[in-house]
């Protein structure tokens, strides 16, 4: 089968290659949390030098930055990036909904591959806005008020789900059991405390199945990355054994439905699978998965669909404890967006950050043992699909 | 009723229009005059298929219906002045055209995949128009 995901990982197989290569050498957060009056530069700039101080590098040094957000405005980044000296570098916003963060990763990797520059940002910075969309500006009318709602489709993917696979609503929920738990061991995540089974079933509903403790939260924070070709690598000094190396970066949107309900599974699982194949590696050897899980039932279709597990084995793999921190493969080990959260622009970045803390062995009281190859996934509202495959580069 | 609906304007005209029987609504759709796709509203700018902008699509009237794919209890407020509980249901009212609708029942018991669904006419008087709203087949609801 030739699909336009494939044809495009078989023609850039070695465009990630080039320029020595693409490292991530700098992680830097501001933690995810409930809306506040903190403005977003103070968030965007925590993370930047955060950033900056981990990877050794002055700020005179990067070349470019792209700045991923969603609900600021215009602009976002220079009145932001200003703070920390007008070094004349170049700036690009990216909006991209919940994959905002992810694709100003992605610009990143193809400005170094290309040879135009060897250090640049990404960063991620998001406030709550007022989530106005541009479905909402199409000049189409709608059968519902609530037609194209995350929750709703997401609710009605977890009924279909849920009566074709067997799975019960507990073991759904059992998601959001996990993702607390590692969210309660991450510093930079949004919600703190571990939640039993009873408790996610306790808490009120939303639509469905889903209970508001299946459900992302609202919020805002930061995420910042900087990365480098392999030449500057070497020339700047770095630690390479703090170094992540980018192997694959893969984007697309939905095409028509050929089933029900399953444009977005598909979306997932055909750049999934073109990212492994540009990396060269199998899904299943991925020890870390960082996924967006902003309904709990997600994980699970998504699991299937990315091909850590086989399909029909999502709720299974989850329930024998292949996903915990751990167990086979570590899925959202940062908490995911249900419990990290998922502030917008800086969720694909966090991902990114999450999976170099752990790659490196840094990711203390919630280290998954001996990681080498790891996937950011993340899709978007519209819909959009992005990913990334990184490993330990020593 | 009857008299009611026949002097209210439609909620989405671009979408839907009073049938014959005053009561049921009629779907309106173009037909894409390159590929012979059918598409959902009407004025989209661009065929769903082929990508044809659609300038001379014919409009196609047909009865409100279809099948009922999927449902869920939308248990709290998600949008402002959105009354809740509300079920809501994604419904195939043609084929590759899956629309997501409300269901005018009181609760999931009556309602399975599979089952036949028509549009019928919900008055909202205080706006002076009507509205969609699906109901099982056979049903009798007056709105």
């Amino acid at each position: 089968m030739s699909t336009g995901t494939q044809q495009r990982a078989a023609t850039s197989t070695n465009w990630i290659d080039q320029n020595g290569g693409i490292y991530v050498v700098g992680i830097g957060m501001h933690a995810y949390q409930f809306p506040t009056e903190t403005p977003y530069t103070q968030l965007g700039l925590t993370a930047v030098r955060a950033a900056l101080v981990d990877a050794g590098l002055r700020w005179d040094q990067v070349q470019s930055a792209y700045v991923g957000t969603a609900a600021i405005g215009m602009a976002t980044g220079r009145v932001m990036l200003r703070h920390l000296g007008s070094t004349g570098l170049a700036v690009t916003q990216v909006e991209n909904a919940s994959a905002s963060g992810s694709f100003a990763f992605r610009q990143a990797c193809m400005e170094i591959a290309t040879g135009m520059s060897d250090v640049v940002l990404a960063v991620g910075v998001d406030k709550h806005g007022d989530g106005r969309r541009a479905a909402n500006k199409n000049g189409l009318e709608s059968l519902s008020d609530t037609a194209n709602l995350p929750p709703v489709k997401f609710a009605m993917m977890a009924r279909t789900y849920l009566r074709e696979r067997g799975a019960s609503v507990a073991e759904m929920a059992a998601v959001a059991v996990k993702n607390h738990g590692n969210a309660a061991l991450n510093p930079f995540a949004q919600f703190r405390k571990p939640r039993t089974l009873d408790q996610v079933l306790a808490s009120p509903r939303v639509v469905g199945d889903l209970t508001v403790q299946q459900c992302t939260p609202r919020g805002e924070g930061a995420a910042a990355v900087l990365l480098v070709s392999g030449h500057a690598l070497k020339r700047l000094g770095l630690d390479a054994k703090r170094c992540v190396r980018v192997h694959a970066s893969v984007a697309g949107s939905d095409r028509e439905e050929t089933g029900y309900g399953d444009a977005a599974t598909e979306l997932v699982r055909s750049s999934a699978q073109a990212a492994c194949e540009q990396a060269g590696i199998a899904p299943t050897e991925l020890d870390l998965l960082e996924l967006h899980d902003a309904f709990s039932i997600e994980e699970l279709l998504y699991t299937e669909a990315i091909g850590i597990c086989e399909p029909g084995e999502g709720a299974r793999y989850l329930a024998r404890g292949d996903s915990q921190i751990g167990g086979r493969c570590a899925v959202n080990a940062s908490g995911g967006l249900i419990g990290m959260g998922h502030p917008l622009g800086p969720t694909g970045i966090g991902q990114i950050a999450e999976i170099t803390r752990q790659l490196r062995g840094e990711a203390s009281g919630r280290q998954h043992p001996n990681a080498r190859w790891a996937m950011a996934h993340m899709i978007g509202l519209g819909s959009v699909s992005i990913a990334h495959v990184l490993s330990t580069a020593h | 009723m009857i008299d009611q609906l026949t002097s209210l304007k439609p909620l989405h005209p671009t979408l839907y229009q009073l049938a014959s029987d005053g009561t049921s609504l009629d779907f309106i759709f173009s037909q894409c005059p390159v590929c012979g796709t059918v598409n959902f509203p009407a004025n989209v700018p661009g065929c769903s298929h082929c990508g044809d902008p659609l300038t001379e699509a014919p409009r196609l009237t047909r009865p409100g219906q279809g099948e009922l794919l999927e449902f869920v209890t939308i248990h709290v407020p998600l949008i402002p002045d959105m009354q809740a509980p509300t079920i809501a249901g994604d419904i195939r009212i043609a084929d590759g055209i899956v629309e997501e609708g409300v269901i005018g029942v009181k609760d999931e018991s009556g309602l399975r995949t599979g089952m036949t669904l028509k549009a019928i006419a919900e008055v909202r008087e205080a706006q002076g128009v009507y509205a969609c709203v699906f109901v099982p087949m056979n049903e009798e609801v007056a709105t």
